[in-house]
């Protein structure tokens, strides 16, 4: 064993002694047990300093034993593992764990940055806002890093996290949070009822205070009780416990988040397993059981390390027998307080003093004291003489007036509590202020929402039980659960009596913000200076700021602001409550959705196939679409693109069509349907016929365009852009269901259902003749250009046939069921080696359109007309279609739109890029003379040179200018000239011969 | 002049190990993937629903759901896939587009999806967790009873979920009929959530 955890009590606690665990922080090594929190080792050794301030680098130790502490923060694990501020008080301890402190250097009993504390009178609140405004440049360069790097936490790993995360939803009558007394009662009204209930504890062992506290239950000690009501709660199959669970959050139509530690108290998650899981929890009802946070009361050295919560000192000797402290003193205003004396006696400490606030102690504590030697002082603690090395001396203000003095090595320290009102405030309730408790209550829940026990301001052991037995049951029967509850458990109620102490004055930096370094002084300073309202002084002094979101603070805060601005604490109010209620990974949120896996993907039905051929993948959307096929001594891309156009142009080539969104649109009145939503006609189209349509948006923009072929008179075959094919399925859906109910048609996507090839070049037909059934007419007469039909293939399948062009070429489109992609791309192979075919990818395919001047995403860029499009002439004068009222808008008819032209560099040697502007010769670029953009561009091969098309102003009116392309993203001007946007076989007699 | 063969194969042909995956020891998981169905689209026409109802009646011997849930006949399956309409799921060629398009004449519109989507069933002890990483509906066997359907989402892909039958052991089954251009992304995701419970896989040309 490397070390004595010589303050480890010989007995007791819910640790395992006979499962040691070795640990280490900040490279030493020690021992703790099974059941330890990092904390509570790290207490049982005797160590007092875990980590150093935000703003003065001060040493702190460990304030609590919860999630709500702001001090002891650590980086846990290391590596790419490591994660930075890290609650010790709430890791579990695992053997092998490695910690290490933050913000300190070059170590935390030795900080350089500990110097800060002297220039502490500089750094009040608003000093980064008063010190770092001018000169403004300074801030992004000098500033801000310098800041970071004195002022930060913890240090992220800057690594790929190796662990797997996962997210999962769950369902239920009634969520609980919290499995203190109160949520196991609510759980056990709840279950009993017959409800799903599921129970979230953010421990990794329920019980709450139960675990600390102890106490009486329906006559049975509580841990007694504790284990049979867990026994009971595990035979229900429909109630589930989640421990190691928060549930942070509350969202719309009863929606809880939760974060689920699954694996954080292992060294590394076993294999397969994720860390950590986020819940989506739907829920009908929820019961609010998440406790009470205890508060300090604010004095001059209450940040030394050892002054700490009076819940959390009896947490650790109680639950962990770890002593914080031989011979600590307590300072209270309230009852609660003194059963930490107690437990402390109980567990063989001694006790320096007790200072109770209050005017009056009762005849029991002082029996208490003086059968145990302890006095007691009525006053408050106004100083704490102590360093790295915990407490030594305790200033007392007697409420005479007088002053003394206490020898201790730890301070215990009880403000009273403060209800846990973030979950039941997330939707703008207003917690309600109870001056019997001084404390904020929950007020305004979201619907279907209660607090019970001392999450709702009933402290004592009996009301928790009452409350929470009551909330359950209630809940359950809100959501149609009507079983029987049996009774409640039972127990007797603690007196609270207290009176409120937020702030003793005194000589010393007395925090309110540990985290933060927020001070009393610097909230009497935001006062001063006018930041009176509590969302001005959180913002102007950060207080409840930090990770910790001001979980011990903010009340602290508000109550001092209410004392030196003269009103009430209900009158100062609190700041909105906002969700998360800790702190939750990123990573978490994510999920599986992380590097490949950050979104689905698409195969097109060829795709195995392709990759088979050494085909290079492009992202279009979800989907993985072949760019080009490189072959073996091609040193670039560019080269295998010329070398996939050129045996397209010459000889056959074919592509992978398939993401084309394809909609089959049936019914009677499918051809009126479709007149609507295209601005030119279909309903005349004959069966067997192709059309290229072109849709706009209601504002008269142009939408999507695609071929659609007549099949059947009452079926229709439309495909879209691979971009917009699932916006325009939605598209037509609204039409149909929405603005066209009257019409008789119906429509289903076969995106998925067809694997479709584009086949071009002139030996095209050569190669349809080896594949399709010689009894198939594909003659010019037999299978006309924009022909569309079924045919029998070779072999014994059917496709469908179109005979439509993209790449200006004799061509066709054939469509099969998509299982039979692969064999189709196969059988092209076999079907077109007499003639050369060569498979070509979405590159080539973009290069062929441009050379033929076809338009396509860029130009569809959602600000241009049919009209700038050069495709105005389809707007059909004689019917009503979506969008041909506001196209008629004087903008979208203006004369001097941008219209889209071809462009063709003057030096013919030049490459044209996309995204530059076109300014008039002569003239200096800038926006009075920017006359549009260049919006594709490619090498064409068969020009030999680089070609372009461009949205120019009047373009069409400006054939053979000469004008001057400015691309100052790149650095480069050049001249071109403004030309027919078709370049290659402006008549089309290739595509119809 | 050269021959051509067809062969039908499924976008997880590759994808598709079959054998054991994830943590080793007893599958909690079991995932099947059901090839070489028919399945067709039935969309009632304009006022035509009830017409429709009974001509599936009169063929396949059960009503067309009117709600979200799947209804079993003797050779078919009828999914709820929105109001006024349904899909038929079959095999071996009983009841496809051609088939059932003499059956629905003016009543409904037909469309084949039988390569459009991947089948997959799912069951196992651990089936009901592991759907609920993907499936934001609730499976309790109380609120997703046998016969029960969603036109739902997983992994942010259009699904239609529904309960089959029970198998001889009383272990649910579970049915994700999926795209088929999604269909080897979320088998990755399937498999992601799957593995730390232990996973069988396989494939079948039955119908579970």
């Amino acid at each position: 064993m490397s070390s004595s955890q010589s303050h480890r009590l010989t007995s007791g606690g819910l640790i395992d002694r006979s499962a040691p665990l070795n640990f280490r922080f900040d490279g030493k090594t020690f021992s703790g047990f099974q059941g330890d929190t990092l904390a509570s080792a790290l207490v049982a050794n005797g160590v007092k300093l875990v980590g150093r301030s935000f703003k003065y680098h001060r040493p702190r130790g460990i304030l609590t034993a919860g999630s709500e502490e702001p001090n002891a923060l650590v980086e846990l694990r290391t590596g790419a593992r490591r994660e930075a501020n890290t609650k010790a008080t709430t890791a579990e301890l695992y053997e092998g764990l490695e910690a290490a402190s933050q913000n300190r250097w070059p170590s935390l009993r030795h900080d350089v940055m500990s110097v800060n504390q002297l220039f502490a009178p500089i750094f009040v609140a608003g000093f980064y806002y008063k010190t770092f405004m001018w000169p403004a440049k300074f801030w992004e360069m000098i500033y801000e890093p310098a800041i970071r790097r004195a002022a930060g936490l913890g240090r992220a790993a800057q690594l790929p996290d190796p662990d797997h995360y996962d997210k999962a939803w769950a369902h239920c009558d009634v969520v609980i949070a919290g499995s203190g007394p109160a949520g196991l009662a609510a759980a056990l009204a709840a279950g009993r009822s017959g409800a799903r209930v599921i129970l979230c504890e953010e421990d990794f062992v329920p019980g709450g205070r139960l675990l600390s506290d102890g106490g009486t239950i329906d006559g049975l000690p509580a841990a007694d009780w504790l284990a049979r009501t867990l026994a009971e709660l595990a035979s229900m199959p429909d109630v589930r416990m989640m421990t190691r669970t928060t549930l942070f959050g509350v969202y719309d139509g009863g929606t809880y988040g939760a974060i689920e530690r699954v694996n954080d108290h292992l060294p590394v998650p076993p294999e397969h397993q994720v860390r950590q899981r986020l819940w989506r929890i739907v829920a009908k009802r929820c019961v609010v059981a998440a406790g009470a946070i205890e508060r300090p009361i604010v004095f001059a050295g209450n940040d030394t390390p050892d002054v700490m919560m009076a819940s959390a000192m009896r947490t650790y000797v109680a639950r962990y027998a770890a002593t914080p402290a031989k011979r600590p003193a307590l300072f209270t205003n309230n009852e609660d307080g003194w059963r930490t004396v107690e437990t402390a006696l109980a567990a063989g400490l001694q006790i320096a003093a007790v200072i109770d606030a209050r005017g009056d102690v009762s005849p029991a504590h002082r029996s208490l004291a003086s059968k145990n030697g302890f006095t007691v002082l009525h006053g408050s603690v106004s100083g704490v003489d102590g360093g790295k090395d915990g407490v030594r001396k305790i200033s007392v203000s007697l409420a005479g007036g007088a002053r003394a003095e206490v020898e201790a090595d730890g301070l215990a320290v009880s403000g009273g509590w403060n209800p846990a009102v973030g979950l039941t405030s997330y939707h703008r309730g207003r917690p309600k202020w109870r001056d019997d408790i001084a404390a904020f209550v929950p007020d305004g829940a979201p619907p279907g929402m209660v607090a019970a026990g001392a999450a709702n301001g009933a402290f004592g052991l009996g009301a928790c039980l009452r409350e929470g037995f009551e909330a359950g049951a209630v809940a359950a029967r809100d959501a149609g659960r009507n079983g029987n509850t049996g009774a409640a458990p039972t127990a007797s109620d603690e007196a609270l009596s207290l009176t409120p102490l937020w702030h003793v004055a005194g000589k010393g930096k007395a925090f309110v913000d540990q985290q933060h370094d927020v001070t009393a002084s610097d909230i009497e300073l935001a006062q001063r200076e006018g930041f009176e309202s509590v969302e001005h002084l959180k913002r102007y002094t950060t207080l409840g700021m930090a990770t910790d979101q001001g979980k011990t603070s903010n009340v602290a805060g508000l109550a001092i602001m209410a004392a030196v601005s003269g009103k009430s604490i209900p009158e100062t109010g609190t700041t909105i409550y906002r969700p998360p209620y800790v702190p939750v990974a990123i990573g978490a949120f994510a999920g599986h959705h992380r590097d490949e896996a950050f979104h689905a993907t698409r195969l097109t039905p060829s795709h195995h196939w392709a990759a088979e051929q050494g085909a290079i993948f492009v992202d279009t959307g979800l989907w993985k679409r072949a760019q080009w096929y490189p072959r073996a001594g091609e040193k670039d891309w560019l080269e295998s693109v010329t070398r996939e156009v050129k045996a397209v142009r010459s000889g056959v080539g074919f592509c992978d069509v398939s993401t084309l969104g394809k909609i089959d649109v049936h019914g009677p009145d499918a051809g009126a349907f479709l007149d609507r939503v295209y601005i030119n006609t279909f309903s005349n189209l004959t069966v067997g016929k192709a059309r290229y349509g072109l849709m706009l948006r209601e504002d008269g923009l142009v939408y999507d365009d695609g071929t659609t072929s007549r099949l059947a008179e009452d079926h229709y075959f439309l495909t879209t852009t691979t971009a917009k094919a699932g916006l325009v399925m939605q598209h037509l859906e609204f039409c149909r269901q929405v603005l066209f109910p009257e019409l008789d048609v119906q429509l289903t996507s076969v995106s998925d259902q067809w694997a479709q090839f584009s086949i071009a070049g002139p030996k095209t037909r050569d190669l349809l003749k080896e594949i399709v059934d010689p009894a198939e007419d594909l003659s010019n007469e037999g299978f006309p250009f924009m022909g569309a039909r079924e045919v029998a293939l070779r072999g014994g399948i059917k496709a469908r046939l179109f005979r439509i062009s993209f790449s200006g070429e004799m061509a066709f489109e054939i469509s099969v069921p998509a299982r039979y992609g692969e064999a189709m791309a196969r059988n092209l192979m076999i079907a077109g080696k007499p003639f050369g075919v060569t498979p070509y990818g979405t590159e080539a395919l973009g290069v062929m359109r441009v050379e033929k001047g076809h338009v396509a995403g860029p130009e569809l860029s959602g600000t241009t007309t049919a009209a700038d499009l050069g495709l105005g002439k389809m707007m059909s004068s004689k019917k009503d279609f979506i969008g041909r009222v506001m196209a008629g808008r004087e903008a979208l008819v203006a004369p001097d739109r941008q219209v889209a032209v071809g462009i063709k560099p003057v030096d013919k040697a030049r490459r044209l890029r996309s995204g530059a502007h076109i300014i008039p010769k002569g003239q200096t670029p800038g926006p009075d003379n920017d006359q549009g953009y260049v919006t594709s561009v490619c090498f064409s091969p068969t020009l030999d040179q680089w070609i372009g098309l461009a949205l120019v102003e009047r373009g069409r009116e400006r054939i053979g200018e000469i004008v001057h392309a400015h691309d100052p993203l790149r650095g480069e001007d050049y001249d071109v000239e403004l030309c027919n946007p078709v370049f290659y076989d402006p008549d089309g007699g290739r595509q119809r011969g | 002049m050269a021959e051509f063969s067809w062969e039908v194969r499924s976008p997880l042909d590759r994808a598709l190990v079959a054998g054991p995956y994830g943590v080793r020891g007893d599958a909690g998981v079991s995932l099947t993937e059901i090839r070489n169905f028919d399945l067709v689209q039935v969309m009632a026409r304009r006022g035509m629903a009830g017409d429709m109802a009974k001509a599936a009646k009169a063929r396949l011997g059960v009503a067309a759901p009117d709600a979200p849930k799947a209804v079993q006949s003797s050779d078919a399956t009828l999914i709820w896939s929105g109001p006024d309409q349904f899909f038929v799921l079959s095999r071996g060629g009983k009841h496809t587009t051609e088939t059932l398009a003499q059956t629905f004449a003016s009543f409904a519109s037909l469309s084949d999806q039988s390569h459009a989507r991947v089948l997959i069933s799912i069951s196992g002890a651990k089936a009901r967790t592991m759907l609920a990483k993907l499936s934001s509906i609730d499976l309790h066997p109380d609120a997703f009873a046998i016969g029960a359907a969603a036109a739902t989402s997983m992994d942010h892909t259009s699904v239609t979920l529904w309960r089959g039958g029970d198998k001889s052991d009383g272990q649910a089954v579970f049915n994700v009929l999926v795209f088929a251009t999604f269909a080897v992304s979320l088998w990755h995701t399937v498999l992601d959530s799957a593995a730390e419970y232990g996973v069988a896989i396989g494939h079948s040309e039955e119908l579970a």
